[in-house]
C-alpha cells in the first residue's frame, strides 16, 4: 500500500513529465518520419485505419466531458476527481485515435490540404490534452490560476476545427452548408465552395477529356477525397494542379505531371489510375496527349489529327402524363377490336403506340376518332394500309405528344397535313405509297422538327424527281432522312 | 377440400399449375406428369378411341362452340411484353451467311499482305492456337493475299472489295464491325453460338427470345420467320436446320416458322380439295375443344402452344398467300432487287420477302444463305457468292430506307466465323483456300439504333487477331437486343435452375460505340 502510494507520488513528480515529453516527441516525429505523400502502403494499415472513423467519436465525447465536469465540480467537488480520470482517458483515446487516423492516411496514400490539416489538428489536440493533464494539479492547488482553463479552451477550439476538417474529408467541403438558407450562405466563409467552371458545350474537353477523368480519376480526386491535393472534377481545378504544382503544362504533354503519371507502366507505384484500377485506354491517352499538346483549351471543339466519335448518350424521351387509370380500358381494346394500344416501354411515361396492323383492312377515320380520349398519351401511330383518309388529320392533331406517324399505302392525299403543324414533337411522318401531291406536302416540309419525312412512290415523289431531272437542285433525292 | 399443392388430380383442388412459380418449373413438372398419366390413363384413352370410332365424324362436326384462341392460360398483361426501355428498332432482319465469309476478301483490307504472298505467317501471330484438323497437318501456313482490289467508298471512307459493287454504294448506311469474334472454330458450335448464345443445342435462338420478350405485332403472321435461300450445288453448303430457329426451353410457339424456298411456302397450309374454310373452322374448333380438355387433364403448356399454332396456321391460310403474292410490287422494286428476285427462293427474293414482312410488322426475320465455306477455290466460288448476295442486301437496305422503314428496323449481316489469312491447300498465283478462323470476322449492322457510316474495331496486319474494340458474340447479341429495347440481363427464363439468357453467364456488354444516340 505504502509502496504504491510512494510510487504514485514519485510518478507524479518525475516520471510523468519525462514520459510526457517522450510521447510528445514521438508524436511530432511521426509526420516527419512517415510522410503523407500520397503513396499508398500496406493493406493492414488501411484495415486498422478505417476504424479511425469509428473510434474518433470517443475522444470527442471524453474531451467535451472535461469542462462540464470541471464546472459541475464547483458545486459537487467529487466530480472534479472524475474530471481527472476523464482527462486521463482522453489522452489514451486521443493517442489511439491519432494512430488509427495516421494508419488510414498513410496506408491508403491519402494526401492533400484537408488531410494535412486534420492530421496536425489531431496531433496538437493530443498534445494539448496531455498538457492539460500535466498542468491541472498546479491549477487545482491554486498555484497557477488561469493556465489550465485557458489551455482547455484552446483544446476545445482545436477539437472543433479538427473534427470539422475530418468531417469535410468524408462528407465533402460543403456538406454542412449545402442546404443552408440562402441568406445564411451569403455570410463570408459559409457555403463557399471552390467555384467549378461549367463545361463549354461541344468542346473537345467536355466531350472527350472530362468524361475520361470522370470515369477514371474523380473517385480519388474530387472535393470529397483530394488525394495529392489534386482535383480533376472541373477544368479550373485541374489547371490549378496539386501538391506537386501544376499537372498540366499546355503545349507540353511530356512535361505535364498528369500525362507522365498516366503513361507510367502498369505496376509502377506512381502510375495512375493508382492501385488496381485499370489503366486508361490507349486512345484516351492519345486524346489527352493531343489535347495538352494543342494548348489544353477548355473550349476548342476539335483537335488536329484526332478523330474522336461523339460518345453515345441515351437521350431521354419527352414524357407523357399519367394514364395508369386507363390501363383497364387499354387492355380491353386489343381483345375487343384487334387494335393494339401498347406501351412503348415498361416506363409508363414513354407513352403508347397505336397499331392497326391486325385490322388494317377495315380500320377507318371514325374508328380512329374513338382514340381521341387517349390522345395525350399516344406517341406513335401506325395506320399503314388502313382505310383512313385525309380526315384522319383532324383526329391526329389532338395527339399532342405524337412523335411518329405512319400512313403508308393509304388513300391520304396530304390535304390538311398542315393541321399537324402544332405537334412539336412529331419527327417522323411516313406517307410512302399514298396519293400525296407535291402541293399538299408543302406544309409538312415546313415543319421544323419533322426530320424524317418519307413520300416514296407518291405523286409528290414523281414530281420532285421530274423537277430534279430538269433542273438539278440540292433536294434531288425523293426522300430525306435528316435536315 | 384442401389439397396438397403437389396433388396431380385437376378435379380435386389446386395443382402445381396454379402456384405462382416459374413457368419453367411447371413445364418440367408437366413433362413428368405426362409420362405418369400415359400409363395411368391408357385404359380410358383406348375406350375413348373406341367410342370416337363409333360416333364417327359427328363427334367432330357436332361441336357448335365458337372458336377462339388459347383461353386457359391467361396471356401476361401487355406491359409484361413491353421492352425494358424505349427501343430504336421495332423489328429486325438478320441476314445469316452460313459457312463463314472470308473477311479478307470482302471487308477487311490488308494492303501489306500483297508483298507477303506465299511467305510463312509468323508463328507469333498464331501463338498457341490450335487450328482445325483440315489445316493442322499442313507443313506451312503460306499467306494468301486477297485476289481482289479494294477501294474506299462513301463519306466514311470504308474499304470495300471489288467483289461487292453494291455494298460499296451503301457503306454510309452501315456500321461495319471488323472485330467480331467467336469461341468456336467449327460450323456447328459456331453457328449455334451466334444464334443461341451457346455452342450446345437446346437453347432458344435470338428470334425466339425476341418473340418471347416482345410478343407479336401482327396476329396473322408468326412473330419470327425464317427464309432459307436456295443452295447452289457448286458451293460448299454446310447444313442448317430447324435447331437454329428452335425455341429451346421456351414454349414452342416462339420457334421460328420457316418458309420453303420452292413450291408451297408453307407445306400443307392450303386446304385440300373439297375442304372449304367453314369445314376447316369447324374441324379446328373441335380439335381446340379436345386440346383444352387435354390441357386441363395434363397441364402441359405445350398443349397451349399447339392450340395457338393451329389458330396461327388457320390465319396464315389467308395472310401467307397475300404476303407471298408479289404481283403488287412496282417495276422500281424489280429494278432495285434485280432479275434474281423474280425467282422464288433466291437470296434476292428472300430479301424482298423480308422487306414485305417488315412492312407487315413481323418482329424478326432471318434469311439464311449457305455456301460461304470456301476451303478451296476462293477465286472460283467467291464471285458467285457475291453475285448471289451483294445486290439483294443492298436492295433491302435501300428499299427499307426509301420507304422510311430503316429508321425502326435493324438489319444484321453476319456469318458464324471468319477465314484464315493463310491458304488451306495449295496456294497459286490465281487460287487459294481459306480455313475457319474464329479470332476475328467482319459483320455489319444497319438501321434502327445503329450508327451509320462507321467502321468499328481493328484487326492486326494479318486480319488474325483483334487489336482494337473486340466484339465477342455475347456483346454482339446484347447490342442487338439493346436496339430492340431489351436489357439482355433482364430477358431471362428459368430453366434447369438457372435464369437463362441469350448472352449466357459470362458478363456481356452492349457495344455503345455502335449505337446512335
Amino acid at each position: 500500500m505504502s509502496f504504491s502510494r510512494s510510487l504514485s507520488r514519485k510518478w507524479q513528480a518525475k516520471l510523468l513529465p519525462i514520459a510526457s515529453v517522450l510521447v510528445i516527441a514521438i508524436l511530432l516525429l511521426v509526420p516527419l518520419l512517415f510522410k503523407l505523400n500520397g503513396k499508398p502502403h500496406a493493406d493492414w494499415q488501411q484495415f486498422l485505419g478505417r476504424f479511425h472513423v469509428l473510434a474518433v467519436h470517443l475522444p470527442i465525447a471524453l474531451i467535451l466531458l472535461v469542462p462540464l465536469l470541471e464546472i459541475a465540480g464547483r458545486y459537487r467537488p467529487a466530480l472534479r476527481e472524475a474530471a481527472v480520470l476523464v482527462l486521463l482517458f482522453s489522452i489514451v483515446a486521443c493517442m489511439g485515435t491519432f494512430t488509427l487516423g495516421y494508419l488510414l492516411a498513410y496506408g491508403s496514400g491519402t494526401a492533400g490540404a484537408g488531410v494535412t490539416h486534420h492530421m496536425w489538428g489531431g496531433l496538437w489536440l493530443t498534445i494539448g490534452v496531455l498538457l492539460c493533464y500535466l498542468i491541472r494539479p498546479s491549477w487545482e492547488s491554486g498555484r497557477v490560476p488561469y493556465a489550465y482553463p485557458a489551455l482547455l479552451t484552446c483544446v476545445l477550439l482545436v477539437m472543433v476545427w479538427t473534427a470539422h476538417e475530418g468531417g469535410s474529408l468524408t462528407h465533402g467541403r460543403n456538406y454542412l452548408t449545402e442546404y443552408a438558407p440562402a441568406p445564411l450562405k451569403k455570410w463570408p466563409g459559409l457555403g463557399r465552395v471552390e467555384a467549378k467552371d461549367a463545361l463549354v458545350p461541344n468542346s473537345f474537353y467536355a466531350e472527350h477529356i472530362d468524361p475520361i477523368f470522370d470515369a477514371n480519376c474523380v473517385a480519388c480526386h474530387d472535393a470529397a477525397k483530394t488525394k495529392g491535393d489534386l482535383r480533376l472534377d472541373a477544368f479550373n481545378l485541374l489547371m490549378e494542379g496539386g501538391q506537386e504544382g501544376a499537372v498540366i503544362v499546355p503545349g507540353h504533354p511530356e512535361r505535364s505531371i498528369l500525362f507522365q503519371r498516366i503513361t507510367l507502366p502498369h505496376g509502377d507505384k506512381k502510375a495512375m489510375p493508382a492501385e488496381d484500377k485499370p489503366p486508361l485506354k490507349p486512345e484516351e491517352i492519345t486524346w489527352i496527349k493531343a489535347w495538352i499538346a494543342q494548348g489544353a483549351s477548355p473550349s476548342v471543339p476539335s483537335l488536329a489529327g484526332i478523330v474522336a466519335p461523339k460518345a453515345y448518350r441515351e437521350i431521354a424521351l419527352p414524357q407523357v402524363g399519367d394514364y395508369s387509370g386507363m390501363l383497364a380500358q387499354i387492355s380491353q381494346i386489343d381483345a375487343s377490336q384487334g387494335v393494339k394500344l401498347v406501351p412503348v416501354s415498361r416506363k409508363l411515361g414513354d407513352g403508347l403506340i397505336l397499331n392497326t396492323v391486325n385490322v388494317a383492312a377495315t380500320f377507318n377515320d371514325a374508328q380512329l376518332a374513338q382514340f381521341e380520349k387517349f390522345a395525350p398519351y399516344i406517341v406513335e401511330v401506325y395506320l399503314g394500309r388502313t382505310k383512313v383518309s385525309d380526315k384522319c388529320f383532324d383526329t391526329l392533331k389532338t395527339f399532342t405528344h405524337l412523335r411518329s406517324l405512319n400512313l403508308e399505302e393509304t388513300a391520304v392525299t396530304g390535304q390538311g397535313v398542315g393541321k399537324l403543324a402544332g405537334l412539336s414533337q412529331l419527327t417522323y411522318l411516313n406517307l410512302s405509297g399514298t396519293k400525296v401531291t407535291q402541293a399538299n406536302l408543302a406544309p409538312a416540309l415546313a415543319m421544323r422538327n419533322l426530320h424524317h419525312l418519307y413520300f416514296y412512290n407518291t405523286p409528290a415523289q414523281a414530281a420532285a424527281t421530274a423537277q430534279a431531272a430538269s433542273a438539278p437542285s440540292p433536294r434531288q433525292v425523293p426522300t430525306r432522312s435528316s435536315r | 377440400m384442401k389439397q396438397h399443392p403437389l396433388c396431380t388430380d385437376p378435379d380435386h383442388g389446386p395443382t402445381i399449375l396454379d402456384l405462382p412459380i416459374a413457368d419453367g418449373l411447371k413445364m418440367e413438372w408437366a413433362a413428368l406428369q405426362t409420362r405418369r398419366h400415359f400409363l395411368g390413363k391408357m385404359g380410358s384413352v383406348l375406350g375413348l378411341a373406341a367410342m370416337a370410332s363409333l360416333l364417327g365424324d359427328k363427334m367432330l362436326t357436332g361441336s357448335a362452340h365458337a372458336a377462339s384462341t388459347a383461353r386457359i392460360a391467361p396471356h401476361p398483361p401487355e406491359f409484361a411484353k413491353a421492352p425494358n426501355f424505349a427501343p430504336k428498332a421495332k423489328r429486325a432482319i438478320y441476314l445469316f451467311m452460313s459457312g463463314g465469309p472470308p473477311q479478307l476478301d470482302l471487308w477487311d483490307y490488308k494492303p501489306n499482305l500483297a508483298k507477303l504472298f506465299n511467305k510463312d505467317m509468323p508463328d507469333s501471330v498464331r501463338g498457341t492456337q490450335q487450328v482445325t484438323g483440315m489445316t493442322a497437318g499442313q507443313a506451312r501456313f503460306p499467306i494468301a493475299p486477297s485476289h481482289w482490289a479494294f477501294k474506299q467508298y462513301g463519306q466514311s471512307g470504308a474499304w470495300i472489295s471489288d467483289l461487292m459493287p453494291y455494298a460499296a454504294r451503301m457503306v454510309d448506311d452501315l456500321a461495319i464491325i471488323r472485330s467480331t469474334n467467336t469461341d468456336a472454330i467449327n460450323h456447328e458450335p459456331a453457328i449455334m453460338l451466334m444464334n443461341t448464345g451457346n455452342m450446345n443445342s437446346g437453347k432458344p435462338c435470338l428470334g425466339s427470345w425476341l418473340s418471347y420478350g416482345l410478343g407479336s405485332m401482327n396476329n396473322n403472321l408468326p412473330t419470327f420467320m425464317v427464309l432459307l435461300s436456295k443452295t447452289n450445288p457448286n458451293e460448299n453448303n454446310q447444313p442448317v436446320s430447324s435447331r437454329l430457329w428452335s425455341s429451346g426451353f421456351l414454349s414452342s410457339e416462339y420457334a421460328g416458322v420457316g418458309l420453303r424456298s420452292g413450291g408451297d411456302p408453307v407445306l400443307y397450309l392450303s386446304d385440300p380439295k373439297g375442304v372449304n374454310r367453314d369445314v376447316r373452322r369447324k374441324m379446328l374448333d373441335a380439335v381446340d375443344e379436345i386440346n383444352h380438355q387435354t390441357y386441363k387433364e395434363l397441364g402441359d403448356p405445350e398443349t397451349n402452344s399447339h392450340i395457338a399454332q393451329y389458330e396461327m396456321a388457320y390465319r396464315m391460310q389467308i395472310s401467307v398467300p397475300e404476303l407471298t403474292d408479289m404481283s403488287d410490287e412496282p417495276k422500281s422494286t424489280w429494278d432495285l432487287y434485280g432479275p434474281d428476285a423474280k425467282e422464288p427462293g433466291t437470296y434476292a427474293y428472300n430479301c424482298l420477302m423480308a422487306r414485305r414482312m417488315a412492312e407487315r410488322d413481323v418482329r424478326f426475320v432471318q434469311v439464311y444463305k449457305r455456301g460461304w465455306d470456301v476451303h478451296a477455290n476462293v477465286t472460283g466460288t467467291l464471285p458467285v457468292l457475291c453475285r448471289e448476295t451483294d445486290r439483294g442486301s443492298y436492295a433491302l437496305i435501300t428499299d427499307l430506307k426509301q420507304r422510311g422503314l430503316l429508321d425502326d428496323t435493324l438489319v444484321v449481316w453476319a456469318g458464324e466465323f471468319g477465314r484464315t489469312v493463310y491458304s488451306q491447300g495449295g496456294l497459286t498465283k490465281d487460287n487459294y483456300g481459306r480455313d475457319h478462323h474464329p479470332r476475328c470476322f467482319t459483320t455489319w449492322m444497319s438501321g434502327g439504333g445503329v450508327r451509320r457510316g462507321i467502321v468499328f474495331g481493328e484487326t492486326d496486319d494479318y486480319s488474325y487477331n483483334i487489336v482494337k474494340d473486340p466484339v465477342p458474340v455475347r456483346d454482339f447479341n446484347a447490342t442487338i437486343l439493346h436496339c430492340l429495347g431489351i436489357d439482355h440481363n433482364k430477358l431471362t427464363y428459368e430453366s434447369q435452375g438457372l435464369d437463362q439468357k441469350l448472352t449466357g453467364t459470362t458478363p456481356a456488354e452492349v457495344v455503345t460505340g455502335l449505337l446512335a444516340s
